[in-house]
């Protein structure tokens, strides 16, 4: 086909671009699953172990929600792919997702891409190529995640549909990435709708898996869980995946077809002539340019918490099945719904800690697109323009906070006809701020010291999940879980609210922002 | 009456690579400064360093008699300035984004600003994601000249235009200078400012190699054995400074 010529040189290109990060990227998911393999080896040796671990997880609805389905847990097979399957899964659809629109629609957005079509190279090469490379770099981290499992002595069969179904995700995501590369022109956007499509996957099978776990069928996350590697192991569900890899990988095909090279499917509309005065003031202007992201982040999360209070109610009989976990609630002297409530908030405060940080790093996006230098050439001030930024990254990642307890209340009342609950969980909701604040101002010090270290404020998130996660069982070194600030929120509503460590959180984020907003300002821009 | 740009042996480090190796550059009062070198010999760096947004590793610069780095802002309002490669937001119409600049000096002229957009045959409603480099560039460059300031400093300003618009450039620059007003140009290509400056700065490899009129740069060319009429960049660097 003329359309698919020089996709050989396309993927030559890539590979030569990406013989850096590609590989840092393959090891870094193998070696997100070798955590799991190594720590879940380590600490569930024996069969006891492992009914310990079953007890007090089994029954415990957050972990449900936020993980999956526990059926597999009495065996260390099904408890590493219980924990582990999700995650890698979520962290390789976001490779994914960055890794076609690198290679497809960026390239496109720069200009490139009518460079290499004017050189002969047929108009489908830059998109064929995109998702072959990423697709190897998916397969080859399957075969990774293969090895370190049967080197760790896991059965080699459902080790296989472990990393099959891993696989399985990271190719819908693959495709799904092509698909929304074709629909819109900005690559900024194409990759707002990805994450979108990641997290809908997961609230879906989150609200299936805590009900009667229909709804976990329409999520491709779910697909991936309904294998059951290590317990039930069946092989059929890889189809789904399969099936969906095919569907978008064609549709975004055809639709490349149709569409002009350099714009989208959706062509921008025109809009005023003149500026309203809303962004005729600089915090106005940064608020106007954080507008979008804003909204998308507090209607997710608000959805979130509606979704998850709504179905909150039917929590109990999940738990009444499990003594242990009763039992281990009552020691911390809480009501059930209440400490479920609590964690939930405490993993979307981490999840939404992710929006801090982005929204903090902003001036960091506008200084490598090159634009800063257009503002900063005005009377407007080095320190005012990223102050404001800052200012309003803490303030929404306050507000979503609290409106994701908020929702949490709404949902709860809606299904119960109680409301009562809602003034006590949007301030539950906002106890979690202050650790974003202080993940935020972590974020802003990177930034303040230089604009290529920026980007290590999400190794850092990517840290603090991890703690989470293997915290969640109680067995990883005290210091090491106090690292995250998120380890330091008191459980509300489940305990009493102890406002020290919020204070003392508050008080470092003020003055690491401060630090970093010193450092921005006595460096050169980029 | 001082300069309005006073360099003087302005040296600039990036790590190992050395931009600006001891540079001059002095610009009275409404002149219409050209600032030329070839690609690379450190036009935008120096430019950078007058608008404070990098801190000169050594030698000297003002602006104003005042320090580009520490009275940022307070120089800003006496300046407007125009990037070689304008980047805008994609999202904001052309429009939006002309407002937006204008309203951080201060606001803008509203006749001045029609007046200019008529003659770039500028479609404001369009998106900055849908605009060519021209369009680009005349975006910023209506914002800038429709601004009341003392001082322009444009960045290779035509790279992007096409002849007719930039005829309309050169007007426009006349006009500014008619007002009494101060311009530093810069191009790798003389005859993009030869018809608009009346003194100029040759820079190679971050120093200065010679300042002067075109009269003077001529006499310098004739001495050199060139036929002073056929000037150009390349044998200012090839016939005079290099040989
Ligand atoms: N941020 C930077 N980091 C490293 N080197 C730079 C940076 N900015 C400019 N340079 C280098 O400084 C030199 C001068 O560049 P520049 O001022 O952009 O030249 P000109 O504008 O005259 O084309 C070039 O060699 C360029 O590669
Ligand atoms: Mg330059």
């Amino acid at each position: 086909m003329a359309g698919l010529a020089g996709t050989g040189d396309a993927i030559r290109f890539a590979l030569k671009r990406d013989r850096l990060i590609l590989p840092v990227c393959i090891a870094g998911l193998v070696g997100w699953m070798a955590i799991y393999v190594i720590s879940y080896s380590g600490l569930y040796g024996t069969q006891a172990e492992l009914n310990a671990l079953y007890e007090s997880v089994a029954g415990n609805p957050a972990l449900v929600a936020m993980t999956g389905p526990t059926g597999g847990l009495h065996s260390l097979g099904g408890a590493t792919a219980w924990e582990s399957l999700p995650v890698v899964s979520i962290i390789s659809g976001v490779f994914a997702m960055f890794s076609v629109i690198r290679h497809s629609r960026a390239e496109e957005e720069d200009g490139r891409t009518e460079l290499l079509l004017a050189s002969g190279s047929g108009r489908f090469a830059p998109l064929a190529a995109a998702l072959i490379v990423t697709a190897a770099a998916l397969m080859v981290a399957a075969a990774g995640y293969l090895v370190i499992l049967a080197a760790w002595g896991y059965e080699v069969g459902p080790s296989v549909l472990l990393s099959l179904a891993i696989l399985g995700f990271g190719l819908v995501i693959t495709g799904t990435t092509a698909v929304f590369s074709q629909v819109t022109g900005k690559a900024r956007a194409a990759r707002g709708l990805v994450g979108v499509v990641i997290g809908v996957a997961w609230l879906l099978r989150a609200i299936g898996d805590t009900g009667d776990g229909t709804l976990s069928w329409f999520s491709p996350l779910g697909w991936a869980q309904q294998t059951r590697p290590f317990w039930e192991n069946l092989w059929w569900p890889l189809l789904l995946p399969l099936a969906a890899t095919g569907f978008t990988v064609s549709l975004s095909f055809w639709l490349l077809a149709r569409r002009d090279i350099g714009s989208g499917l959706v062509q921008p509309r025109p809009g005023p002539s003149a500026a309203s005065p809303s962004i005729l003031h600089p915090l106005g202007f940064s608020f106007r340019l954080q507008r979008g992201t804003v909204i998308a982040w507090t209607l997710m999360l608000f959805v979130y918490g509606f979704a998850v209070g709504a179905v909150g109610n039917n929590i109990e009989d999940l738990v009444s099945s499990s003594a242990a976990f009763t039992e281990a609630l009552g020691s911390v002297g809480g009501d059930l719904l209440d400490s479920y409530f609590a964690s939930i908030l405490s993993v979307i405060a981490i999840l939404g800690a992710g929006f801090t940080i982005s929204s903090v790093l902003r001036p960091h996006a506008e200084e490598s697109r090159d634009r800063a230098s257009l503002l900063l050439s005005a009377p407007l001030g080095k320190l005012r323009w990223v102050a404001g930024h800052t200012l309003i990254a803490y303030a929404a990642s306050a507000v979503m906070i609290a409106l994701t307890g908020l929702g949490l209340g709404i949902g709860l009342g809606v299904a119960t006809g109680d409301f009562s609950q809602s003034g006590k969980l949007v301030a539950a909701g906002f106890a979690q701020a202050p650790a974003m604040w202080l993940t935020g101002s972590l974020a802003l010090l990177l930034f303040g010291i230089s604009s290529r270290l920026s980007s290590l404020a999400w190794a850092l998130l990517a840290g603090f999940v991890l703690i989470w996660t293997l915290a969640s069982f109680g067995n990883l070194p005290e210091w090491l879980v106090d690292l995250s600030p998120f380890s330091h929120v008191p459980a509300v509503p489940a305990v009493a609210l102890d406002l020290t460590p919020l204070f003392v959180m508050t008080a470092l984020s003020i003055v690491i922002t401060a630090a970093g907003l010193a450092l921005w300002r006595r460096r050169d821009l980029l | 009456m001082s300069a309005v740009i006073e360099v003087k042996g302005l040296v600039k480090n990036f790590g190992s690579t050395r931009a600006l190796d001891g540079l001059d550059l002095i610009v009275e009062p409404g002149q219409v400064h050209g600032f030329l070198g070839p690609n690379g010999s450190g036009k935008s760096t120096t430019i950078r360093v007058l608008l404070g947004l990098i801190r000169a590793s050594g030698g000297k610069a003002r602006l104003f008699g005042a320090d580009p780095w520490s009275c940022a802002v307070e120089l800003h309002r006496r300046l407007a300035y125009v990037p070689g490669d304008v980047n805008l937001w994609p999202n904001l119409t052309g429009g939006e984004t002309i407002d937006m600049l204008g309203s951080l000096r201060g606001g803008l002229d509203p006749g001045r600003r029609k007046d200019l957009v008529e003659r770039f045959e500028l479609d404001l409603t369009k998106k900055a994601s849908t605009y060519s480099k021209g369009n680009r560039q005349k975006v910023a460059l209506v914002a800038a000249l429709a601004t009341d300031a003392e001082l322009f400093i444009f960045d290779e300003p035509t790279s992007g235009l096409d002849p007719l618009k930039e005829a309309v450039f050169q007007e426009c620059v006349k006009e500014i200078t008619g007002k009494g007003h101060t311009i530093l140009l810069s191009s790798h290509i003389l005859g993009q400012v030869q018809h608009l400056a009346d003194t100029f700065t040759i820079i190679r490899q971050g120093r200065t190699l010679e300042t002067g009129s075109l009269e003077h740069l001529r006499k310098l060319a004739a001495s050199a054995g060139k036929d002073p009429g056929s000037l150009s960049l390349e044998d200012l660097f090839l016939g005079v400074f290099s040989g």
